[in-house]
């Protein structure tokens, strides 16, 4: 037998390989494609078959060599013909693939949202929480004590009024529960289990015999915050509300406190944000009362404290642009697909 | 309070009216318009309901005042000297309603239109003019805030003012000519006969001031707030008087107000005092004396305001220094700052003065940690599935109608949760589940026209807990609920609640009793049938979660609706709904699971046919083949399940187990395969009766 040169016989393989190339990404249908199989990889004379037969000639030393480059052709010629075949298979021609209308629709998928007010008090529990605040939550149905006492609200303050509040008879209690007005009562649940220092946010639904309209219904969403260590200021509450502002509208937002009342925190203010360069309303707020820290057992000479509150319906309203709040509560796909948190949560 | 302009600069020199409304803005008396009303201008302000003393003109007057360092001016009054006793006789027989009385008798007036300064200031104020007479009380009570009320002396019986309980059932016009049932709980003023004023609200039509009225009695008493509120609600028939008794007009201007009242009507209507004023009762003031400590302010503001200025501002306010320490000082309140009574309350009268302005707003906070709570954890978790499988949240409310609450609850409370008033008409029960109320929005959305009704909520449900288990605390649970509800059958809805629960990282498992095998993470759920007035017989399933040292407990159902709620809320009965507790839940996601190392050996997939009787269920043949304990068994598959009478026989199912075997440790053999299925088929034969099919 004569020698045959390695160099020959790569040769001769890397000619197999870019033929066989050619011939199989080219071959257009199933005839062309067992012309192609029987030319290359046919088991009798194939020309992967002749080649294999002039590795017997190479040189003994040159033997492990030329086979591995033989195996390495011979696979990617399989591949090549197994591609060719998947291609074949699935009717496309080469060269010639037929485009798709690529403004065919896509194949759905549908993603849920969550709602829009969850949306709104995601992002405040997030930004409180970037301030030290922890989310606390409380019963809806309370006692009278929670809801009004413990909040500096006597037995005859015209917030009591039966007409006023959504009040339960229930046998197993002493006097009647109510559906709790404010989340407030969650902050003295807290108060009454915990020590200061406390920087808690309290939210959930809140209920008040409103009639419906736009801008007002019986059930709604309060987040309400409470911090409570020695040596708080209204100039703290002030800092935070505006970290809390610029946070939530983004920018440097300035804010300003305007006198106001409620039984459960001395000094009482509103707060505005300054916005496109109006002031919006915003929440209440206020230095907790004495009364309130006397009432779950703190001592007003060495703590003191701030709380606010927002109504998370007309924040979400203001900052979705949504002109009636009752369609937070119709529950239309249509109306909760077009909330896009856009990554804010 | 709308307060005329043109009015209001009887008693203080005004800035313009712009500067002036805003700063009264950041002093606490909001600005809700500025409108003209004829020459004059009309500024109608909030006055929050501690602030009385805002409830007339003299009060905005105050604040103008001190809020711009100008002179306040009170009217002067003076009344010619008077002798004699008392023309009427005044008797309190309920004095917790009315602390105080005052009658005073000017006879011979002429009643008349009033002066025209007068009828336009009323209108300004958008009060009409009815007489000379009437419209004095109401220019005075505008004035100083306090009520009055003007009686046509001559319609009194007995020249006599009782002040009284009412009579139940005792009947009364008031001066809108409207008949009024009264109450034992209300109190009137009454003449010898019958009420003839409800007492604080409003006077009555008989004894009103007509053209033809020469004596008048003028009215001007003290009542308390609770009784004024409760009858003016009652009957609907709130009025500027009752407003003002309901909030605490200033008590030293009872005796103010009649003079000037009285005053008024001489100089405009003639007449003459009839002898001094008959009074009953005793004022009740609270003169609060205060000790505000120099430092106090600093420390609630978080900025200093001279211990000068702060004593300038309340003494402008009208508090009377009693005594000055070192570094303290002892302050009367004004009568008419009634929500003045503690040193916080002085506080706030130097800030709300000074201006929350100088409150800096750049403050740090001491960085602190936080961390989610195991509830907010959970709830994202859920809600994060729900959403990533196309549902939408949805918000509905906690009070249902009655009909919706009869359909009962997975979660128990037999007795209803019933509010007063209703929550919105027809909707007093508080539900104990979601269910009927997703379902509405779900048809309602529909109906709308909206592409699908996929929805979900999470919120809580309401329930009294039984007696026993409520521990001093309170006596209604509220389990938070997750609730879906969506088109199709039970096995759509079992594919969302085990995403859902999967995603908590519980797995479900075949049967109750094979709690021996929960896995390393010690629980699991389980689905068994459930029987609900909400569900569809034998299309619904309650879910079982175990845990390793707990008792077994209910905290999920998932099934079609049944017929009946779907008839009643016009609801396609294919329909499947999923309420799982996920306050049952939160434990989970403080658990870390154990890791599994994934296994580098193949698989070996393996399919069993069994023939079992009807009535074994799949949760039976994967208990039966989990029993044998194999280590290999990777994953348990259902291939599909058929019925052929004539090849299986009657009452017989065949049922292909499709099994996944691997080792960690090395590559099984077919042989070591084979062994291992068999063991399952030997299980599954002497667990379930099972037999190869052949």
């Amino acid at each position: 037998m004569t020698n045959l040169p390695l160099d020959a016989f790569t040769a001769e393989l890397q000619r197999l390989h870019a033929e066989a190339g050619q011939v199989l990404t080219a071959v257009a249908d199933d005839t062309a494609l067992e012309l192609a199989r029987v030319t290359f990889l046919g088991a009798k004379s194939g020309r992967i078959r002749q080649v294999q037969k002039g590795l017997g000639q190479v040189a003994k030393e040159d033997k492990p060599a030329a086979g591995r480059q033989f195996n390495a052709v011979k696979t990617a010629v399989e591949e090549l013909f197994a591609d060719a075949q998947q291609r074949i298979d699935a009717g496309a021609s080469p060269g010639a693939v037929e485009a798709v209308d690529v403004s065919l629709p896509g194949t759905p998928l549908r993603l849920g949202r969550v709602h829009p007010l969850t949306q709104t008090i995601r992002r405040v529990a997030a930004i409180m929480g970037y301030l030290g605040f922890e989310v606390v939550e409380g019963p809806e149905v309370e006692d009278q004590w929670h809801n009004f006492e413990a909040l500096a609200i006597p037995a005859e303050h015209p917030a009591r009024d039966p007409l006023d509040n959504f009040y339960i008879s229930v046998a197993q209690a002493a006097e009647p529960l109510l559906l709790r007005s404010q989340t407030s009562t969650v902050q003295i649940r807290v108060m009454e289990q915990r020590e200061p220092p406390l920087r808690i946010v309290s939210l959930g639904r809140v209920y008040r015999p409103d009639t419906a309209d736009a801008t007002h219904y019986p059930m709604f969403h309060q987040v309400e915050g409470l911090l409570i260590e020695p040596g708080t200021t209204m100039a703290h509450l002030k800092s935070v509300l505006r970290s809390f502002a610029s946070s939530f509208l983004g920018g440097d937002v300035h804010v300003r406190f305007r006198p106001s009342f409620f039984p459960f925190t001395e000094p009482s203010v509103e707060v505005d944000m300054e916005w496109n360069g109006r002031w919006i309303e915003m929440g209440g707020a206020g230095m907790v009362d004495p009364a309130v820290l006397e009432a779950v057992g703190y001592d007003p000479d060495v703590v003191s404290g701030f709380a606010f509150g927002l109504g998370v319906e007309r924040i979400a309203a203001r900052r979705f642009g949504v002109a009636d709040i009752r369609d937070f509560y119709r529950n239309d796909v249509r109306f909760l697909e077009q909330f896009s948190d856009r990554g804010q949560v | 309070m709308i307060v005329s302009l043109d009015w209001l600069g009887e008693y203080v020199d005004l800035p313009p009216v712009a500067e002036m409304t805003e700063r009264l803005l950041l002093a606490g008396l909001n600005h809700e318009s500025t409108e003209a009303a004829g020459s004059d201008t009309a500024v109608d302000l909030e006055v929050t309901s501690n602030r009385p003393d805002c409830l007339g003109h003299i009060g905005i007057a105050r604040e103008v005042a001190v809020l711009f360092d100008r002179p306040l001016r009170m009217p002067a009054v003076e009344l010619p000297p008077v002798s004699g006793d008392a023309p009427v006789r005044v008797t309190i027989e309920a004095g917790d309603i009315c602390p105080f009385y005052s009658a005073r008798v000017i006879r011979g007036v002429a009643v008349g239109p009033s002066p025209d300064w007068l009828v336009r200031r009323l209108a300004a104020v958008g009060v009409a003019s009815v007489n000379n007479v009437v419209d004095i009380t109401n220019y005075v009570m505008l004035e100083c805030g306090q009520p009055l009320h003007a009686f046509d002396l001559s319609r009194l019986a007995g020249n006599q003012i009782v002040v009284r309980r009412a009579v139940a059932e005792e009947p009364f016009v008031a001066i809108n000519h409207k008949q009024y049932a009264l109450t034992d709980e209300m109190s009137v003023i009454a003449d010898a006969e019958r009420p003839v004023a409800l007492a604080g609200v409003m006077g009555g039509a008989e004894t009103e001031i007509t053209e033809a009225t020469a004596d008048v009695l003028l009215e001007s008493a003290q009542f308390a707030p609770l009784p004024v509120r409760a009858a003016a609600r009652g009957l609907v028939l709130g009025s500027p008087s009752s407003y003002r008794f309901e909030r605490g007009p200033d008590p030293a201007a009872v005796e103010w107000a009649s003079r000037r009242a009285a005053a008024l009507i001489v100089e405009l209507a003639g007449g003459r005092l009839d002898g001094p004023v008959a009074e009953a009762g005793q004022l009740a003031s609270r003169p609060a004396e205060i000790i505000l400590r120099s430092n106090r302010v600093e420390t609630v503001l978080g900025v200093a305001v001279a211990w000068d200025r702060q004593r300038e501002i309340l003494r402008s306010l009208g508090f009377v220094e009693r005594e000055a320490m070192a570094d303290a000082s002892r302050w009367a309140a004004p009568t008419w700052r009634r929500d003045c009574w503690r040193e916080i309350d002085l506080v706030e009268e130097v800030a709300r003065i000074e201006g929350y302005d100088c409150v800096p707003e750049n403050v740090p906070l001491a960085a602190q940690p936080v961390q989610r709570s195991p509830r907010e954890r959970t709830v994202r978790m859920v809600a994060d599935v729900c959403v990533a499988a196309g549902f939408c949240e949805a918000m509905t409310r906690s009070v249902v109608a009655e009909s919706f609450e009869a359909f009962d609850s997975p979660w128990g409370g037999v007795a209803p949760l019933v509010c007063r008033p209703p929550l919105v008409r027809g909707a007093d029960h508080l539900r104990r589940t979601l269910i009927p109320s997703l379902l509405e929005a779900r048809v309602g959305s529909l109906a709308a026209g909206a592409p699908h009704g996929d929805l979900f909520e999470i919120a809580h449900g309401y329930i009294i807990r039984p007696e026993d288990a409520q521990d001093g605390g309170s006596p209604v649970e509220e389990p938070l609920l997750l609730t879906l509800v969506t088109g199709g059958d039970f096995f759509c809805g079992k594919g969302l609640a085990t995403a859902v629960l999967a995603r908590l990282g519980l797995q479900e498992r075949p049967t109750i009793e094979s709690g021996a095998t929960m896995g390393p993470a010690g629980h699991g759920v389980c689905f068994q049938p459930f029987v609900s007035p909400l569900l569809a017989p034998g299309r619904a399933a309650e879910i079982v979660l175990q845990r390793s040292g707990f008792p077994t407990c209910r905290i999920g159902v998932v099934g079609e609706i049944s017929p009946s709620l779907g008839q009643c809320l016009n609801a396609d009965e294919h329909t499947v709904v999923v309420e799982l507790r996920i306050d049952c839940l939160e434990f989970i996601v403080d658990e870390e699971p154990a890791r599994v190392a994934l296994s580098s050996f193949p698989a070996i997939q393996r399919d069993i046919n069994l023939v079992v009787d009807e009535a074994v269920s799949w949760g039976d043949i994967v208990a039966a083949v989990e029993s044998t304990r194999c280590r290999e068994l990777e994953a348990i598959r259902l291939g599909e399940i058929w019925r052929d009478a004539d090849r299986l026989g009657q009452g017989k199912k065949s049922v292909v187990v499709s099994v996944r075997l691997r080792s960690p440790e090395t590559t099984l053999s077919a042989e070591q395969a084979n062994a291992l299925v068999a063991a399952m088929v030997e299980a599954c034969t002497s667990r379930v009766g099972a037999t190869l099919r052949a």
